[in-house]
């Protein structure tokens, strides 16, 4: 597993006609492979710009990401994103849009499409992609069961739920084999329920593929029963306020979440943190107030 | 459990649905909201519950053909106050199987016939619609302007055809390439903007003058009229694609070329089947109406050549052939949006 290590990060956006606005100052960790990390934070603290630039979608002004000590330049399938939803393709099938990644790397000639080919023409139709499908399509059926969607594969996108889609987005990710699966509020448009069973489930494949996980959440709860490792941050500039080191993800593995989240420790640690977040909220108003 | 749950419930709206189709309701015709609209309680201005009743399309086409027939044949004349002439008899005619017009003239000679006449519109106004059924008979049979109706009709169809696919050719990838870089978007802004707003009908005396009459003339007019809608459509289309789409897309290792083809391509289609049916209707009407003085050919030069001989029931087939197949476009258009965009509105 490749190791993770960001020095000195600084994100400036540039506001045309007003001061620029500080998304991240001086970032710096070092997250090794096969860690599940939440962060956590008041909206406008960069946990999603933090996100981009590690999957290399934005550039960081200052600063390095390096992964496995090779760095950051693009978006690329060694690190592979869940978004919160809309980014599942409709025009495919549940079995296509987890394909989609294998697909991209397979050559074109050997993706020749043979739906238009007539059936009692097809054995006499050269089909150089045949072991490539065959190997995308043990993959994906596997991968559906992991993720709990066996027999659904020929489902539309719109006929499943948010929750499921999720589950569709994660095994897509996961299609590619990534080193690293970034998370950009993943869960945050399911209601209650579904999301406990996602929680599980993201556990789950932490715990059976070992990969590195960086998840970006608003909840408290969610963060802490997740997080291997967990950063508050704090807004204006963007930075890391506290780094938490917990033990709950690895104890969700084997315990009931219900009793794990009605644990003493578990409320202990999400009031401290709450606390930490009203401070900064209350600071983030009164500054606001003070401007008027 | 989910499941069940949800089987359970389509299986009740599909109970309720059928009961919408039984010997009481024959072809859903009196069919109103379905499934549970018709449990609501306030439907003023709830749109969703509002949808077409099929009993309300019938009876307005109906009113629609009757007050045809009425005011062109029911009151029409007393048939034995006239005898045909001669050579009307020797050409094996009798009093039903002339036309209005005919009816009209010989009625013109007689007196009496002319105090008992009681149309509101003369066959010189309007054609009765036995005239019209006729008319369409000897355009199928002899045809008019060189041509049988199907032959016209072939014609108009083959233009707008090829009208659509040079439109789509040119105006998909222009409005590509404007979605997708700012440089390119720069560059066709003003064409598309100054060019947009012409009607093309006012390009058609240019177009007689640079091309002369014809064929060509016709197509390129149906270019211009159908291009500037693509360029529209396929812009908005790259331009709906969500942020999250494409970036998954490249995260999941997709290149320039396959984001384009794989992702932003399909997910415009929705935009660009609208855009493309209404280039369809607009090209339609753009292309009659050019026909009418810049063909030899198509149901728009049929239509003009039958004006100077007032075969007011050509020109009034050539109508109703026009809507109904617009009509029909747009239903097939409709049904091939159902079969490739399934996904459209469900999102």
């Amino acid at each position: 597993m490749k190791d993770l290590s960001v020095t000195g990060v600084d994100m400036v956006y540039d506001v045309p006609g007003g001061t620029n606005v500080h998304a991240l100052s001086n970032v710096s960790f070092d997250l090794a492979g096969g860690r599940l990390l939440s962060l956590l934070g008041p909206s406008g603290c960069g946990k999603t710009t933090l996100l981009n630039i590690l999957a290399g979608f934005l550039a960081p002004t200052g600063g390095s990401v390096t992964l496995g000590g090779e760095p950051i330049t693009g978006p690329d399938k060694n690190r592979g994103m869940v978004f919160q939803q809309g980014a599942l393709f409709e025009w495919l099938t549940v079995e296509e849009n987890i394909a989609f990644g294998p697909h991209m790397a397979v050559p074109w000639y050997k993706q020749l499409d043979r739906r238009f080919v007539p059936r009692s023409l097809r054995p006499f139709v050269p089909k150089p992609g045949a072991a490539e499908e065959a190997r995308i399509r043990a993959r994906t059926e596997e991968l559906l069961e992991i993720v709990g969607l066996g027999g659904f594969g020929d489902k539309q996108i719109y006929e499943l739920s948010g929750g499921m889609q999720q589950r569709v987005a994660l095994a897509r990710c996961l299609a590619n084999d990534p080193d690293v699966i970034l998370m950009d509020e993943p869960l945050g448009a399911l209601d209650a329920l579904t999301r406990e069973k996602m929680q599980s489930l993201v556990l789950e494949v932490w715990k059976e593929t070992g990969k590195t996980i960086i998840l970006v959440t608003h909840s408290v709860e969610e963060a802490l029963y997740l997080g291997d490792r967990l950063f508050v941050m704090a807004p204006r500039p963007g930075r890391i306020e506290k780094d938490y080191s917990l033990p709950f993800a690895e104890q969700g593995l084997t315990m009931e979440p219900r009793e794990l989240k009605r644990s003493p420790e578990f409320r202990q640690k999400s009031e401290e943190i709450l606390n930490i977040i009203w401070e900064m909220e209350e600071e983030i108003m009164g500054r606001a107030e003070g401007a008027i | 459990m989910n499941n069940t749950g949800r089987a359970m419930g389509e299986g009740v709206m599909r109970m309720r649905e059928d009961g919408n189709r039984n010997a009481k309701n024959p072809f859903g015709l009196f069919q109103r909201g379905g499934g549970n609209d018709q449990r609501k309680t306030v439907t003023f201005g709830d749109s969703s519950s509002v949808r077409s009743i099929p009993l309300w399309s019938l009876v307005s086409l109906v009113l629609l053909l009757g007050f045809w027939f009425v005011s062109t044949y029911a009151w029409g004349f007393d048939g034995d106050l006239v005898e045909l002439p001669d050579n009307l008899i020797e050409a094996g005619e009798t009093y039903d199987s002339i036309t209005d017009k005919q009816r009209l003239s010989l009625c013109s000679q007689n007196d009496e016939c002319v105090g008992s006449y009681s149309q509101l519109l003369t066959p010189l106004q309007f054609p009765s619609m036995r005239d019209t059924w006729k008319a369409f008979g000897e355009l199928n049979d002899v045809g008019f302007k060189d041509n049988t109706l199907w032959g016209h009709t072939k014609a108009s169809l083959w233009r707008v055809v090829r009208g659509m696919f040079w439109g789509s050719l040119i105006g998909v990838p222009i409005g590509f390439a404007m979605g997708l870089s700012g440089r390119w978007r720069g560059f066709f802004d003003t064409p598309v903007e100054m060019f947009r707003p012409i009607p093309p009908l006012a390009l058609l005396p240019l177009f007689i003058l640079v091309f002369g009459i014809g064929d060509g003339t016709a197509v390129r007019l149906l270019i211009f009229a159908s291009v500037w809608i693509m360029i529209i459509a396929a812009r908005s289309g790259v331009q709906a694609a969500s942020l999250p789409k494409v970036r998954a897309a490249y995260s999941l290792g997709a290149s320039k070329r396959q984001v384009l083809f794989r992702v932003l391509l399909p997910n415009a289609l929705p935009e660009l089947f609208t855009g493309f049916r209404v280039a369809v209707g607009v090209s339609w009407g753009t292309l009659v109406a050019a026909e009418l003085v810049g063909a030899q050919e198509g149901l728009g030069a049929m239509i003009f050549a039958a004006r100077p001989f007032f075969r007011l029931d050509v020109i009034v087939v050539g109508i109703i052939v026009i809507a109904t197949l617009g009509v029909i476009m747009d239903i097939i258009l409709r049904y091939l949006e159902s079969k490739l965009i399934p996904w459209r509105g469900k999102v």
